[in-house]
């Protein structure tokens, strides 16, 4: 028997996007074991997030760049829970529309980044190539490429027009069949699926013990989507919605969970489309919370989760948030054991690894 | 399983025009609704500080007496409360981004310049500004440029 050797992987790697670290146990290539280390970004969010709840609508869209708008959402989920008020479906759909949109850059970042970590330069630039369309969308609807600054406590800060609707539309008409090529290609390209088949296996029972949420619990066979229980315009008549799962529990199971949710979005976007009417898009809100309020939203990493508990002025008592990046990167201790080390990249990424969220 | 299954997209991108655009010498395509920057039109204010007391970041300082209005760009996250709430139009939003500086700067819009000049008042690199104080939070010291976010003084080191 071979000598075990430790490594480390990270925080500095040209595979992660962010800092983390991962201390392989090495038996020549084969990895025995792994430790994750986290908090090399944390900045203390919570803390800052409780200080005045109004300015933390602006303040929670930062603590992660590529699912911001879910941030907000969730956040102001969670005050107009406290608040007691309802919104208006206008402004729910809306809502819905803007978190698809998210979900599509996200989703074709992860994509293209765990083609990144497999060594494949040409797949990875086609997959932004495609997410520049839709990010540029956003940037002409919201204003802006990456914090969208949209929502406000019982509704939308300002409403889309009527011509910003037929631009969401065109758009995703353009790019579906982009889409449904890069869809092709990643199910039939040997390099992908020799790469990604049967590697960093996420067994079922390993998954509902780590409670992975999002693409890595739906890779594994668990169909836990938030979606399902229809919180902002998902849960409007008309809106139908089936989970994407994969019983794989490989890396490749994972990326084809994304991919046919990019594919899912647009179905969502079009249905969204579809039952948006006029409607005030704004249900003004007077005075300070003094409820708690829970927020739960499907973030494109999984379940995202606000809890605040207010005291009747403008400095709540507490928030917390559980994101889904803090539930799922421990579960990666478990996909690597047996892994060959070239192997140790493409799974770390297929978790989609989002380490603002994460340390917040 | 097939080989060279993004053949047809090779041969398209070996055909095609470069997807990126080149910087300098081509415009990025920034829509009209981008918010980019803040700018003012002092002869319409009226001093009613509505948007120095909803700016999420405390960037904007409000000085009636001297008649100006100063923001500190890198503070300004562009999020566009300040012309929601302005009751006279006298905030705007360009889509033109703030230029990139190498000094810490503020701008100073005075009702002396013309309508959307400014002044540009840079600031030595140790100098801290102390901003307004809002009820319910200690006075906060703060170099201009970081981003830290004024907390009152009982809860500190409780979290």
């Amino acid at each position: 028997m071979s000598r075990v050797s430790v490594i480390p992987f990270g925080p500095q790697h040209s595979s992660f996007l962010e800092p983390m670290n991962l201390k392989l146990s090495l038996e020549e290539e084969k990895v025995v074991g792994a430790t994750i280390n986290i908090g090399y970004n944390h900045r203390g969010m919570e803390y800052a997030m409780a200080q005045d709840y109004k300015r933390t609508v602006f303040l929670c869209e930062r603590v992660c760049g590529i699912c911001s708008y879910h941030h907000s959402s969730a956040y102001v989920q969670a005050l107009e829970n406290a608040f007691n008020v309802k919104v208006s479906d206008r402004a729910n759909l809306i809502r819905t529309i803007m978190m698809e949109c998210q979900r599509l850059t996200s989703h074709l970042l992860a994509l293209g980044h765990t083609a990144e970590a497999l060594g494949y330069e040409n797949l990875f630039m086609q997959f932004f190539r495609e997410r520049e369309e839709i990010m540029m969308l956003v940037n002409r609807v919201s204003g802006n490429r990456v914090h969208y600054s949209m929502n406000t406590i019982g509704g939308l800060r300002k409403d889309v027009t009527y011509e910003q609707l037929k631009d969401i539309e065109r758009t995703v008409d353009v790019m579906e069949p982009k889409f449904l090529e890069l869809q092709k290609v990643i199910r039939t390209d040997s390099t992908f699926r020799k790469r990604t088949m049967g590697i960093g296996v996420l067994k079922r029972s390993d998954a509902e013990s780590y409670c992975v949420v999002g693409p890595v619990g739906r890779g594994s066979g668990l169909p836990h989507d938030v979606r399902l229980t229809g919180f902002a315009g998902y849960g409007v008549d008309g809106m139908k919605f089936q989970p994407v799962y994969y019983e794989e529990g490989d890396v490749y199971a994972r990326n084809m969970v994304r991919m046919d949710e990019v594919i899912q979005s647009v179905d969502l976007i079009r249905q969204a489309l579809n039952l948006i009417r006029d409607e005030p898009f704004l249900n003004p809100v007077k005075g300070h919370p003094t409820a708690e309020g829970v927020g739960r939203v499907e973030a494109p990493r999984g379940e995202l989760y606000y809890y605040v508990k207010a005291k009747g002025e403008v400095k709540l008592d507490r928030i917390k948030l559980r994101t889904p990046a803090f539930v799922n990167i421990p579960a990666i201790a478990a996909m690597i054991g047996g892994a060959q080390l070239a192997d140790v990249a493409p799974i770390a990424v297929s978790v989609d690894p989002c380490i603002c969220c994460c340390d917040r | 399983m097939i080989l060279m299954s993004m053949l047809k997209s090779t041969l398209k991108n070996l055909f095609s025009h470069p997807v990126t655009v080149l910087y300098p010498f081509e415009k990025p395509d920034i829509p009209d609704t981008n918010r980019g920057r803040v700018v003012w039109e002092m002869q319409k204010c009226i001093w009613c500080r509505l948007c120095e007391k909803n700016c999420p970041t405390l960037a904007i300082t409000t000085d009636k007496e001297h008649k100006t209005q100063t923001i500190a760009r890198a503070r300004c996250i562009a999020c566009r409360t300040c012309v929601d709430v302005c009751p006279t139009n006298t905030i705007s939003m360009e889509s033109k981004y703030s230029e990139a500086v190498f000094l810490r700067e503020v701008h100073v819009y005075d009702l002396a310049l013309k309508p959307f000049e400014y002044r540009v008042i840079q600031l030595p690199p140790s100098q801290k500004v102390i901003l307004k104080k809002r009820p319910g939070e200690q006075e906060v010291k703060d170099e201009i440029g970081t981003t830290s976010v004024s907390a009152p003084s009982e809860g500190k080191g409780q979290a």
